[in-house]
């Protein structure tokens, strides 16, 4: 797939899941750019997350992400096409202290990538509201359960285990207030 | 070559003090960091940068100054303070120095 300037966040973000796969590489798609994602691009971010699983030299993945035109400036691979840029955090994959994540795929056409699911990308967005009081996160975290079906059920059990009960009790008061 | 009277595990003597030091203190900028650990605010810097970039401390603009502390959202974050708080049992001189060091509030104009 050819990145052009009208290629939205969720397109970038699955055509370099895709092909980092293609290259051996897999890595899964975390952060703003999943929540764009999974409500539709009603949220834009201005750069897609992917935590890479298992060791990946830094030269493989300057390697792959230049087939795709994009090129490294510090910790962030830029592409001359498109405003939106890359970024590798440091794994492990993590909501908070939990450790055991299923990423789940997320297609675009004939492209592939593995993502958080809507649970644990509603989770990772409480996790930055929760650590840090951020309503911008909080405001995500509704924003994905009002779009895709959650499990709050588990996310009320990882909030407690988190220490967090009233700011899960404050995430669902703003997702029952009328969106 | 200076004698290593401390172990180093999370990398080199800065950043490892660092971040026991940032356990201690809860939150802290490199200036202080630097009076307190008694090395250049550069290398300070340095070590916060590599331990921001593992994602160990975070760090945010608090007027003028960027603020770290120990990443809240750190899959491991308990376990790592309580790892930091057995290092500090060692390090009796950043123990004594951090709580020295004045954390409460003062009020805007009372006197010295």
């Amino acid at each position: 797939m050819t990145l052009t300037a009208t290629s939205t966040l969720p397109e970038v973000a699955i055509a370099v899941g895709d092909h980092l796969r293609h290259c051996g590489i897999t890595a899964v798609l975390t952060g703003g750019a999943c929540v764009s994602v999974y409500t539709d691009g009603a949220y834009l971010s201005k750069d897609a997350d992917f935590v890479i699983q298992g060791m990946v030299r830094q030269a493989a993945l300057d390697r792959a992400l230049a087939e795709l035109g994009f090129t490294r400036e510090g910790d962030c691979y830029v592409h001359p096409d498109t405003r939106f840029f890359l970024e590798f955090p440091p794994g492990p994959l993590a909501i908070g202290a939990d450790l055991a994540i299923r990423p789940v795929e997320v297609r675009d056409g004939d492209k592939v990538t593995l993502a958080l699911s809507p649970t644990d990308s509603c989770r990772d967005r409480l996790a930055a509201f929760y650590h840090w009081q951020d309503r911008q996160s909080l405001h995500l975290a509704v924003a994905v359960a009002r779009h895709r079906a959650v499990d709050l059920e588990a996310i009320r059990k990882w909030s407690r285990s988190e220490g967090s009960d009233a700011a899960f009790k404050m995430f669902l008061r703003e997702l029952r207030r009328d969106g | 070559m200076v004698v290593k009277t401390l172990s180093s595990p999370f990398g080199g003597q800065a950043r490892t003090r660092a971040l026991v030091a940032l356990r201690l203190l809860g939150s802290s900028f490199p200036r202080e960091l630097s009076r307190l650990l008694g090395i250049p605010v550069s290398a300070v810097s340095r070590a916060l940068a590599g331990l921001e970039r593992d994602a160990l401390v975070v760090g945010r603009l608090v007027g003028r100054s960027r603020v770290y502390t120990l990443n809240p959202g750190y899959f491991a974050r308990r376990e790592l303070e309580a790892y930091l708080l057995e290092l500090s049992e060692a390090d009796r001189e950043l123990r004594e120095r951090s709580a020295l060091l004045r954390r409460r509030p003062r009020r805007t104009g009372k006197p010295l």
